[in-house]
């Protein structure tokens, strides 16, 4: 770990964005009189239309932008692991069946999930959630399924059949510790994707709504500015990009790593 | 080759006919009140007249059963009535054929991007792996997955319209008024793209076949071409589901940012106006749209690779 700068730097900006999200800052009370004010001491990436602090909504954008999609990403992860591990396990047409769902079902974005979700229920928080939980777990489900199918022709749970264990421990405790690894370093590949997602549905409308600071409804509010004040489309622009891309890198180093790839 | 394509295709209705009823269904599971989401786009009122809302009842035959309603509803939808639209209460086959053609052209451009821009970059970067090439076209797919379309829209437009004013930023119809979205559209294909098409190349080079052509003597840029290209593009085609899916999704946003009349932003429109009609004829061209490009990309794949023909025929 010590001898690779890039997945250190990753994984300390990450720890940064994750701290700073529960900083004290006040991202929401207006000031009429300083609208659209440059970079200043007091407010140091200056402010918005409504006069509120930009650095202040970025970082506490964070909360929903980074810890929103960290909960929903290990969330899925989890589901989408058992399934997979237990229809790995059983195999045969259950693992048939397994694949040929996930075919489908991952050719259907989170975005247009989103869509029916918001419309069925209201636009919101819990919507993001539904729609992140219904597309995110396939990913998961399809790698783990490939783990466990390759883990189960090893000799040690062969070893662990012959000891009389049973099938939910042989997945649990023998197969499952073999398959983490992976499947951590797929996790950190899929945050990018799910904030992506995530932000992208906030800046439809469906997700956050004003005036609670997360990206992506930030970038829909400032491109109503775009001409007069860019700032304001480019600074949450570069939130997203830096964030998905600093987890990106990340995940490659891990997945190198440990796929052994 | 053609029977299993054609068995496909006949699998087909059954699907269209699962996902019709899913998609009929989906607002009673979930519970909506369509009488007073029909009443909400029409009018501001919060409470609807009773008298109002037992006409529209009968109107819309929501005092029939289910069944009788979705069969009516398949029906129509089968004589090309989709309905008619809640907000503006014009037939909505017309409009979402039209919006069906500008997704069409919008998003062929996109792929006919990426297929010209990232295959030849992902075949370039797997000649010498970890070289300078490899390193070059590595960086700008992680970088081009890592910027979604609702970031890159407002930047292309801040740089190519208002800073440098040499495209206009939004609408469509004209070609100029195409660059910008088929631009943004395009780069998590063309990522994606790169990525896929240099992995499978690696891949393919890899295998014996490519060592004895080595061997005999074939030169380094014949072979990664016709002895690994070729073999990485029925990889990248069987993965087209995460095309499909990158494609839909950022249309939606493309179209939305961009002010497109196309598929994507008919879909917005209908959840923002709360236009159920409209809402459920989007999502079955949606699953329609899928199924035939599943069958286009299978077909594709399977004229490219002998040996997938004849497992499948086999």
């Amino acid at each position: 770990m010590r001898r690779d700068p890039v997945l250190v730097t990753c994984a300390v900006v990450v720890a940064v964005l994750l701290v700073a999200a529960f900083l004290p800052l006040d991202a929401v009370s207006t000031n009429l009189a300083e609208r659209f004010a440059g970079p200043s001491p007091a407010h140091p990436l200056g402010t918005d239309n409504l006069g509120r602090d930009v650095l202040a909504r970025l970082v506490v954008g964070t909360r929903l932008s980074v810890w929103f999609t960290l909960v929903a990403v290990v969330v899925c992860a989890a589901i989408g692991t058992l399934v997979g591990l237990l229809a790995g396990y059983a195999g045969g047409a259950v693992g048939q069946l397994l694949q040929r769902v996930l075919d489908v079902l991952v050719a259907i974005p989170t975005i247009i999930v989103g869509l029916v979700v918001a419309a069925v229920r209201e636009p919101g928080l819990g919507t993001l959630a539904i729609a992140v939980l219904l597309t995110g777990w396939t990913p998961f489900a399809r790698l783990a399924y490939q783990l466990t199918v390759r883990e189960r022709a090893r000799e040690y749970v062969e070893g662990a059949v012959a000891l009389g264990a049973g099938a939910g421990r042989i997945a649990l405790v023998h197969i499952l510790p073999n398959a983490i690894r992976p499947l951590t370093a797929h996790a950190c590949l899929r945050f990018a994707n799910v904030l992506l997602s995530l932000a992208g549905l906030s800046f439809l409308g469906l997700g956050a709504q004003p005036p609670t600071p997360e990206w992506g409804a930030m970038l829909a509010e400032g491109r109503q500015f775009l001409f007069a004040a860019p700032q304001l489309v480019v600074l949450p622009g570069a939130a997203v990009v830096v964030a998905a891309l600093v987890v990106t890198l990340l995940g490659r180093r891990l997945d190198a790593r440990w796929s052994g790839r | 080759m053609t029977g299993l394509v054609g068995r496909r295709l006949l699998t087909v209705p059954f699907v269209l006919l699962g996902a019709a009823l899913l998609i009929f269904l989906l607002p009673r599971l979930a519970g909506v009140d369509t009488v007073r989401a029909v009443l909400r786009s029409r009018t501001a009122e919060a409470e609807p007249d009773p008298a109002v809302a037992a006409r529209v009842t009968a109107e819309l035959g929501l005092d029939r059963s289910w069944v009788e309603q979705f069969l009516r509803w398949l029906g129509h939808a089968l004589r090309g009535d989709l309905g008619t639209s809640f907000a503006t209460r014009t037939p909505i086959a017309p409009q979402l054929g039209a919006a069906l053609e500008v997704s069409a052209v919008l998003s062929a451009l996109a792929l006919l991007v990426a297929a010209v821009v990232g295959i030849p970059l992902g075949v370039r970067a797997a000649r010498r792996r970890g070289g300078l090439a490899d390193r070059v076209v590595t960086a700008i797919s992680v970088v081009g997955v890592a910027v979604p379309e609702f970031v890159l829209a407002p930047v292309l437009v801040l740089l190519l319209a208002i800073a440098v004013p040499l495209l206009p930023a939004t609408g469509w119809g004209t070609p100029a008024q195409a660059v910008l979205p088929v631009l943004t559209l395009a780069c998590f294909p063309v990522a994606l793209a790169a990525q896929l098409t240099r992995a499978e190349t690696l891949d393919a080079l890899a295998r014996p076949h490519v060592t004895v052509a080595l061997a005999k003597g074939l030169g380094p840029s014949r072979l990664v071409w016709r002895h690994g290209a070729r073999l990485a593009l029925t990889g990248v085609t069987a993965l087209s589901g995460m095309f499909f899916a990158g494609l839909l999704g950022g249309a939606v946003v493309v179209e939305v940012a961009f002010g497109i009349p196309g598929l994507g932003r008919l879909l917005y429109d209908s959840v923002i106006g709360q236009d159920l009609p409209m809402l459920q004829a989007g999502l079955l061209a949606v699953v329609a749209v899928a199924v035939v490009a599943g069958i286009g990309a299978e077909a594709v794949a399977l004229a490219l690779d002998p040996v997938a023909r004849s497992e499948a025929e086999g």
